[in-house]
């Protein structure tokens, strides 16, 4: 039964998803994300603005969160997540992955 | 930087390198079945290599405009249609090698064009990230040569690994090399359709569907055989509703050609 719920409440969710999503800002700087930590409320699609205040290239990666994008340097980009259950879901630059590490906290 | 390096460009050049492999191992047993035809020669999969090459130079310098397009979802939109349109190739050129042969003798240029299509597509794709991260690097005087032998030793894997799947496929008989090759085409073809799924549920042009399973407790996406399932097949621990249906969906429109139903003997 728990299983079915779980199915079936994102599936309810995204037919009313279409509606504003809650922005968060993530910035990189120095090969850091900033914050590291971002807090999301569980079940809501989030929209996540990834500022990479850095001259060169990142990659925004997460395999629990299954994104992957590519921010130029400089540049600026978006990435939805969500609707998701609570927990946390890390994600990491994976072109400078030794210190671009961070996580998301569903809550 | 050195390790970093490898995985990552190892990563973007797997795909193609796979893909490739199997192309060329159906392409190549193909030939000596339909009697009057001529296979592909390797000009058709050197000039896609290279269109591929300039095509990843090219996407890479549009990239930081690329991205701004659609509220910052132009890399996402560019890039599923991409993989719509490597799906449309590979199932254009499994089409045109069996109509062709059954016609006309003589070269296969429409399956050529689509084969060029296909290859050129798939490393436009991938390899834009490595000149992304590579010219990135230009900037750390200390990290260029680690990062480059990293690259060279990537390249050197992801090939390998190529010629191994290929050496490995034609080791078969021709049925059966046909059989697998075709098989691991229409499971490349499903992977095309996922990840597009994923792109557009990314850039919020897709509704999010549910999630329909989780098997990260038997194989992790970022294990070594996680990785190759991925590169070879769109291996995928948590797959969304929507992606599952994509899959199969391009499985079978590939699987519908009358290549399949062949008996090859």
């Amino acid at each position: 039964m728990k299983r079915f719920r779980s199915l079936l409440f994102p599936m309810l969710i995204a037919t009313s998803a279409r509606a504003a999503a809650p922005e968060l800002t993530l910035v990189i700087r120095d090969h850091l994300f900033f914050p590291s930590t971002l807090e999301v409320p569980a079940g809501q699609k989030v929209r996540i603005l990834i500022d990479n205040q850095d001259p060169t290239p990142e990659e925004f990666e997460s395999y629990p969160l299954n994104r992957e994008k590519v921010i130029p340097g400089n540049t600026k980009t978006v990435v939805f997540i969500g609707p998701l259950e609570p927990g946390e879901y890390p994600f990491f630059g994976e072109f400078y992955p030794k210190t671009a590490q961070g996580k998301v906290v569903v809550k | 930087m050195f390790l970093v390096a490898v995985i990552l460009i190892l990563q973007e050049i797997l795909e193609a390198a796979l893909l490739l492999s199997v192309l060329l191992a159906v392409n190549q047993q193909m030939g000596p079945h339909l009697a009057g035809t001529r296979k592909l020669t390797l000009h058709w999969y050197a000039a896609a290599i290279v269109t591929g090459i300039f095509g990843a130079a090219l996407f890479a310098w549009a990239m930081p405009t690329v991205s701004e397009w659609f509220d910052y979802a132009g890399q996402e939109v560019i890039n599923a249609l991409m993989h719509l349109v490597v799906i449309g190739g590979l199932y254009t050129h499994c089409l045109l090698l069996q109509t062709n042969a059954r016609q006309t003798p003589g070269p296969h240029i429409g399956a050529g064009v689509a084969l060029i299509v296909v290859i050129t597509l798939s490393i436009t794709r991938e390899g834009a990230e490595i000149f992304l991260y590579i010219n990135g690097i230009m900037g750390t005087p200390t990290a260029v040569t680690p990062a480059l032998l990293g690259a060279g030793l990537a390249g050197g894997i992801g090939i390998s690994a190529g010629i191994l799947l290929y050496y490995s496929l034609v080791g078969f008989s021709r049925v059966v090399t046909l059989r697998i090759g075709l098989v691991l085409l229409a499971l490349f073809a499903g992977n095309m359709a996922a990840q597009t799924i994923l792109l557009l549920t990314q850039a919020d042009w897709m509704p999010y569907t549910p999630q329909l399973w989780d098997t990260t407790g038997l194989l992790t996406e970022y294990s070594v055989t996680g990785q190759l399932l991925y590169a070879l097949i769109g291996y995928e621990a948590t797959p969304s509703l929507a992606q599952a249906v994509s899959y199969v969906a391009a499985m079978l429109l590939l699987a519908s050609t009358p290549l399949f139903r062949q008996s090859w003997r």
